[in-house]
Parts: structure tokens; C-alpha cells; sequence
């Protein structure tokens, strides 16, 4: 087994680095080897792009958190609220498809809550039209006092077939919303046009009224159109929103927030510069004091830093600021693992053992010390990830995969090195390991007097 | 060569209550201050080529009918907190800004949370507060599990030690916030959480020497051995803690102003928890022994005299 792990060690190293190779996606079938650079257009087939999954924070965007409000429902609404959340979920994702934002977030937060993230959405007030504008249509009928009046049960726009825009009036350019109620409701249309022939029937959207059309001939079918002075824009927008549905129950906002693409670019330049900084400064440490395995040690980080990010992207696990804080933090973190079995291998070497004996001692007696300190971090990282909203799980879960790639890069990697640089000869000296003759003598010299003095 | 870790325990408990006290101090006057997060309301970070005078912008949101506290931040920034503004109201807000500045107005941020909202987001941060603490009490029980009677003593020393880089982190913050309005949000609560995850861990490594030393010199007094125990774990215990403190610097020196109180909250955290367990943890184990020798010491005598013949 333990001369596959080169082997093992190295395959995931090339993979690892292919795979961070920005903007290449897996073709499948495999049309072209290596690397396959994203073509403009893309080719059919199945394809998953593998990229950096950037959050909101980092490539600019809207986000908004909206409350359902079942409260402001007519009274006597009885669909559960989960049911509300699920379906309020397929309005928006319909109306936000309809527009093309890539890579929308619609997720619902607890059972009366949903998430909405809009990547490239820096208008707030768009995001909030997506959000909030219920939509809901319905047709009044009027009163003996002049008024309207809801029908019984009401007649409203949930029985709609998909609508359209079309052009009418004297030269074909007064842009109308062209609609048709589907069964049941095509038969009450038609009713409600011999109950109130001659006279005007109100269609409103969202209480408001929209047009009041006198019905002048008996329908024959469900179709009708609405005509309320629209631009070619506004009869769009209209159409749009009757066939993405409407909500099922009024949405406010309790939490929004926008940021620049600009903004989040410098983000990214910012924390990578962190993170080399971070990682230079680390490295020059480790060698300066552990001198070959202090080396080593750097190696190993690098293959860490390489294998973590392959694995966000694979995942994909997003990125925040946050995420890659914890991910910077996390590189120095990694470190504590080599610390612990060097340290031991320190204190064996200085015992007098040999390099091989003092290796192998070290690897063992610094096995649970590792395994211990990562599962404490693992375990604090699971706890946040668990409880914690947004900002907070993106943190853990770049420190809890950090810290468990890094157990991996410890004990298998480290020690795989270590042991490849003791079959060169050349690399045998203690001194190389920061222990100097004089050392082991005055270990020696402490072991023949007790350790401990009163 | 045996450095007097037990013996000058006095110096470093004056040490860490010289940065806790007014820490505490600044905690009661409520100098922590709660970001929009927990708060409610709006935060517009306006970015600016030349940023305007505070006052001149507070005239601003005073024109639309909103009062507003300007503070001036690093980078030609103007951070404007309100109460909370609707869409529209923020976006008019916005639009005040880009016509009274023109290309001198680069773009904002904006963010809103509604305070019933931010109620819930404080309850959650609450929970995992209290929830974390739970689980780091259930670790160090089941670190300490073989130490027999004396776990209850040790238990309660990793405790008292990781509540001392908790209040560190929260004094430095009310300080901060006392001072400069320096806020307070999830991540801040995150970086606390973080904060007691490695202290406790640094803490138990300590421990576990002087348990193992204590078991391999029968009858020794503690005093000494704890000395030798916090020598032989301080070399991993300081090499750690500064490959750490590296990244983190790294972080908050070039990380951007996003992230850098973030940074700053670990940085003090890190460096108090690496202290707190070579300085204070296993000192706290010796002040114990010795008090309770004491009492022993007190006692005896009675026994003595009230058992003549």
C-alpha cells in the first residue's frame, strides 16, 4: 500500500491542477484532450464548466430576503404556508428566467423566508418588481352603485393560458395584452359577458384598475385582451408577469443589499494578494526555522492550496470574502499539522535516534495529536455551517474542507516527502533538520538528570 | 533551563486583566455596537474620488426627510446609516448623491434590514453562541475524561481560559466601538466562535502534557511539572499561533476594508488564545492546588488540637 501512495499523491496533483485551470469545462463525449478551452457559442452535448463559483459579495449583484405574508391574504386562505413558499419560489424563478439572469439564487430561508440572489442585477428597483409585484389579475364586475365588485367566487388571472402581445387600432400600433381563460374559467367569461352585456366589467392588477371596457357583444370563447394605454415595453412587462403566474401571497422585503461588480472585482485582487502574501510570509518562516522539512513543509502547503481550490471548484462551493478568509485562514491552520510531527521529529532526533527511527517515531506519536486538533476544528466549522445564515456558512465551509484537506496533505504528503528526501545520501545530515550534534548532547545531558526539579 | 511560568502567575494575570478590565469596563457602558445586522436599518457605503465633508451629506438625507449618522471611512468613503429606507427611497437617496457630486460619485453599496429581521438574525447569532459554548464544554469533558476528579479542576480552567479570549475579543470591540463606532455583525460573531474552536484546543494540548508528566513523575510537586509541561508544548503552541497570526496579518493588511475588522477580531483572538494557554490556563490549575493546599494547611492544625491524647 505505501508504495502506491506516490502514485495516488501524484495523480491527484495533476488532477488537481487541471482541474484549476481557469475556464475549461469536461466534454463529453471527450472531443478534444487536455484542456478544453470554453468555445464562444459552445458545442452541443453535455458539457459541465467547471469555474470558481463567486458569490454576490465578489462578483456583483442584488440579494434580497422577502417575508411571506400570509396575514395580508383574504381571510379564509387555507393553503399551508410551506406550500405558499414552494409555490412563490416557481413564480419568481419563471419571471427570472424570462428575463435571462444567469445563475439566480431562489432558496428558501426556514418555511416563511426565501433567499433571492440576482447575479449582474444592480438595479434595485427591477430586483424589486422580480420580488414583490404580485400580479394578481382579476375581473370586477360593476355595481348598481357605479362601482365594481368582486364575483363569487372571484374571477381572477390563476386560469390563464400563456398571453401575448399584439397591435391594434387604426394603423396596427397600440400595443394590447391578448389573453384566454382556459376551462373552467372560459365558461364563466363567457357568462359574465350575457350577465353584464352593455356594460363596463373592470380589470385590475393588484387592486388597481388597469382598463374598464364596456363588453359590447356576447363572447364566444374565453379569449379576451386588456387595452390600458400601454407602451410596447409596458404590455411586455404585463404579459410577462401574467404568465410567470402570480404570487400566491404577498412577498415584503426585510432584507436587501447590492453590490458593484466593480466593488467585488477589487474584492477578488485584494484577497488573492492576501493570500500570496499570507502564504509567502508562512513559507519563508517554516524554512527559515525547520530549515529541509520547513521546505518540505512549503511544498506541501502548495499541493494543499492547490487541491482545496480544485475541490471548491469541483463541489462548487461558492466563494465569499468570507469563504476565502477562512480559506486563508485556513492555510495557516495547515501549517499546525507539520508543526506537531516536526516538532516530534525534533525531540526523537535529539534523543539520538537515527533520521529513519526518529521519522517513523514522530509520524506515530504525532498521529493523534493531528487527528485531535483537526477534529476540534472540523467540529466548530460543522457547528457554524449548521447554524450560522449567508456569510457565516461560506467561512465554515471553506475552514472545515481546508482543515480536512489539510489532515490529508499532513500525514499522507508530508511523511511521503520526507521519506523520498531520505533516500538521497545527501540529504541525510541531522543538521539539515535544525538538530546539531551539541543538541543531542545536551539532550543527553538532560536525561541524566531528572527533567523535573523541585 | 526552566522558565517560571507557575511562579510569576501574578504577572500574567495582571497582564491579561490590564487589556480585560477596561475591556469589561467599556462592555458595560455599551461601547459594543451592533451593526445594521442585529440593529435594523440602512447602510449606504458611498464611494467617492474626493469624499465630501460629513455634514454636507447629512444635508442631504436631511432634504429627503431622513435623519442620518455620516461617518467618513477609509478610501474616500462616507458610510450613511438610517433608519431603514425602502427601495425607492434608497435608490432617490443614490440619485441625491450622483446629482449633487456628479463623477465625483463613484457608486454605492447599499444594504437594508428590516428590524424585525434583525431580531431574528441577533437570535440565531445568540443561539450558536450558546449552542457552540454547549458543545465546547462536551469537548473538553471528553478531553479530560480519564483525568478522573481532576478533570472538574481542568475542565474549569480551559473554561475560565477560553472566556478570557471571548471577553478580550468583545473588550477590544467595545473599545472600538466606544471610540471610533467600530460595529459588530455575524461575522464578528463568527470570528468570536472561531476564536474559542482554537484557544480550547491550544489549551487542551497543554493539559494533556502536564497529565502525561504528572503520570510519569509519581509524587512530584505540580508546580514544577507544569512548568516542564508548558515548556515542552510552548515551541508548537508559539510556532502555530505565529503561522496563523502571518495569515491573518496578511488578511488584514491587504485583505480590503470588507474584511478587515474580521481579520482584526481573529488576529486578537488567535494571539489571546495562544497567551491565555501558555500564560494563564495551566496557572489557573496551580492557583487551585495552592488554595486548596492552604485550606488543607488551615485545617490540619484544627484536627490536630481538637484530637488531643
Amino acid at each position: 500500500m505505501s508504495r502506491l501512495w506516490p502514485w495516488i499523491v501524484g495523480l491527484i496533483a495533476v488532477l488537481a491542477i487541471w482541474v484549476d485551470i481557469p475556464k475549461h469545462q469536461f466534454s463529453f463525449p471527450f472531443n478534444c484532450p487536455g484542456i478544453c478551452f470554453r468555445l464562444p457559442g459552445g458545442a452541443s452535448g453535455f458539457q459541465t464548466e467547471i469555474k470558481t463559483h463567486l458569490g454576490l459579495d465578489l462578483q456583483g449583484g442584488t440579494q434580497l430576503v422577502l417575508q411571506l405574508r400570509p396575514d395580508k391574504l383574504p381571510p379564509g386562505t387555507t393553503i399551508p404556508i410551506p406550500e405558499l413558499n414552494t409555490q412563490a419560489r416557481g413564480v419568481i424563478d419563471r419571471r427570472i428566467n424570462a428575463l435571462g439572469v444567469s445563475e439566480p439564487v431562489i432558496q428558501a430561508l426556514g418555511d416563511d423566508k426565501i433567499l433571492l440572489e440576482l447575479p449582474g442585477v444592480s438595479d434595485l428597483q427591477q430586483a424589486q418588481e422580480i420580488a414583490t409585484r404580485q400580479a394578481f389579475l382579476e375581473i370586477k364586475v360593476p355595481t348598481d352603485g357605479g362601482g365594481f365588485k368582486s364575483l363569487e367566487p372571484p374571477l381572477t388571472g390563476a386560469n390563464l393560458k400563456p398571453t401575448s402581445v399584439a397591435f391594434q387600432g387604426a394603423n396596427q400600433n397600440q400595443p394590447v395584452v391578448q389573453f384566454e381563460f382556459a376551462a373552467p374559467d372560459d365558461q364563466r367569461w363567457v357568462q359574465l359577458s350575457k350577465d353584464y352585456l352593455r356594460k363596463p366589467v373592470q380589470i385590475t392588477l393588484d387592486g388597481r384598475e388597469i382598463s374598464a371596457p364596456t363588453i359590447t357583444v356576447v363572447f364566444t370563447s374565453g379569449s379576451g385582451i386588456i387595452e390600458g394605454g400601454f407602451t410596447t415595453q409596458s404590455a411586455k412587462e404585463l404579459s410577462l408577469l401574467l404568465n410567470s403566474g402570480a404570487l400566491p401571497v404577498p412577498l415584503e422585503i426585510v432584507q436587501s443589499s447590492r453590490v458593484e461588480p466593480t466593488l467585488g472585482q477589487e474584492s477578488i485582487q485584494k484577497s488573492l494578494i492576501a493570500g500570496i502574501i499570507g502564504l509567502a510570509l508562512v513559507a519563508l518562516f517554516m524554512i527559515g526555522y525547520y530549515r529541509l522539512p520547513g521546505a518540505i513543509a512549503v511544498v506541501a502547503l502548495l499541493y494543499y492550496t492547490v487541491l482545496t481550490y480544485a475541490i471548491f471548484r469541483l463541489v462548487p462551493v461558492t466563494l465569499t470574502l468570507a469563504g476565502i478568509a477562512g480559506f486563508i485562514l485556513s492555510i495557516g491552520m495547515a501549517t499546525d499539522a507539520n508543526v506537531l510531527t516536526f516538532e516530534r521529529l525534533k525531540e526523537e532526533l535529539r534523543s539520538g535516534k537515527s533520521l529513519r527511527a526518529a521519522l517513523e517515531e514522530g509520524r506515530v506519536r504525532a498521529f493523534s495529536s493531528i487527528a485531535y486538533s483537526n477534529a476540534a476544528t472540523i467540529l466548530s466549522s460543522a457547528i457554524l455551517f449548521v447554524f450560522g445564515t449567508g456569510t457565516v456558512k461560506g467561512f465554515a465551509l471553506t475552514l472545515g474542507i481546508g482543515v480536512a484537506v489539510s489532515f490529508f496533505t499532513a500525514v499522507i504528503v508530508t511523511q511521503m516527502l520526507l521519506r523520498g528526501v531520505l533516500s538521497f545520501p545527501a540529504l541525510r545530515k541531522r543538521s539539515l533538520y535544525g538538530v546539531e550534534e551539541r543538541d543531542i548532547e545536551r539532550a543527553r545531558e538532560l536525561r541524566a538528570t531528572p527533567p523535573v526539579r523541585a | 533551563m526552566l522558565f517560571h511560568f507557575v511562579e510569576r502567575k501574578w504577572w500574567y494575570f495582571l497582564i491579561s486583566g490590564l487589556v480585560i478590565v477596561p475591556g469589561t469596563v467599556f462592555l458595560l457602558l455599551g461601547g459594543l455596537k451592533p451593526g445594521i445586522e442585529f440593529r435594523g436599518g440602512t447602510l449606504i457605503d458611498a464611494q467617492f474620488t474626493s469624499a465630501p465633508a460629513n455634514e454636507e451629506v447629512r444635508e442631504i438625507f436631511a432634504g429627503l426627510g431622513h435623519s442620518a449618522i455620516v461617518h467618513r471611512a477609509e478610501g474616500e468613503r462616507v458610510q450613511i446609516r438610517t433608519p431603514q429606507l425602502d427601495t425607492d427611497q434608497t435608490v432617490a437617496a443614490e440619485n441625491a448623491l450622483k446629482a449633487k457630486y456628479g463623477s465625483a460619485y463613484v457608486g454605492s453599496t447599499p444594504q437594508s434590514v428590516s428590524p424585525s429581521f434583525s431580531v431574528e438574525i441577533l437570535r440565531n447569532a445568540l443561539w450558536s453562541v450558546a449552542l457552540a459554548s454547549l458543545l465546547i464544554v462536551l469537548l473538553i469533558a471528553f478531553a479530560f475524561r480519564s483525568f478522573g476528579w481532576a478533570a472538574f479542576r481542568y475542565g474549569i480552567a480551559a473554561i475560565l481560559a477560553v472566556l478570557h479570549d471571548a471577553l478580550l475579543v468583545l473588550g477590544v470591540f467595545a473599545i472600538l466601538g466606544y471610540f471610533y463606532d467600530v460595529e459588530v455583525d455575524s461575522l464578528f460573531v463568527t470570528a468570536v466562535l472561531t476564536v474559542i474552536g482554537f484557544s480550547v484546543h491550544d489549551t487542551i494540548v497543554v493539559f494533556d502534557r502536564i497529565r502525561e508528566n504528572l503520570k510519569l513523575n509519581p509524587g512530584e510537586p505540580l508546580n514544577p511539572v507544569i512548568n516542564f509541561s508548558i515548556m515542552q508544548t510552548m515551541v508548537r503552541s508559539l510556532i502555530t499561533g505565529v503561522t496563523v497570526v502571518f495569515t491573518l496579518l496578511a488578511l488584514y493588511s491587504f485583505g480590503g476594508y470588507s474584511i478587515r475588522n474580521f481579520a482584526l477580531a481573529l488576529l486578537i483572538g488567535i494571539i489571546s488564545g495562544a497567551y491565555s494557554s501558555v500564560f494563564n490556563a495551566a496557572q489557573i490549575i496551580s492557583l487551585w492546588q495552592e488554595i486548596e493546599d492552604r485550606l488543607r494547611g488551615r485545617a490540619r492544625p484544627q484536627l490536630k488540637g481538637s484530637t488531643p491524647a
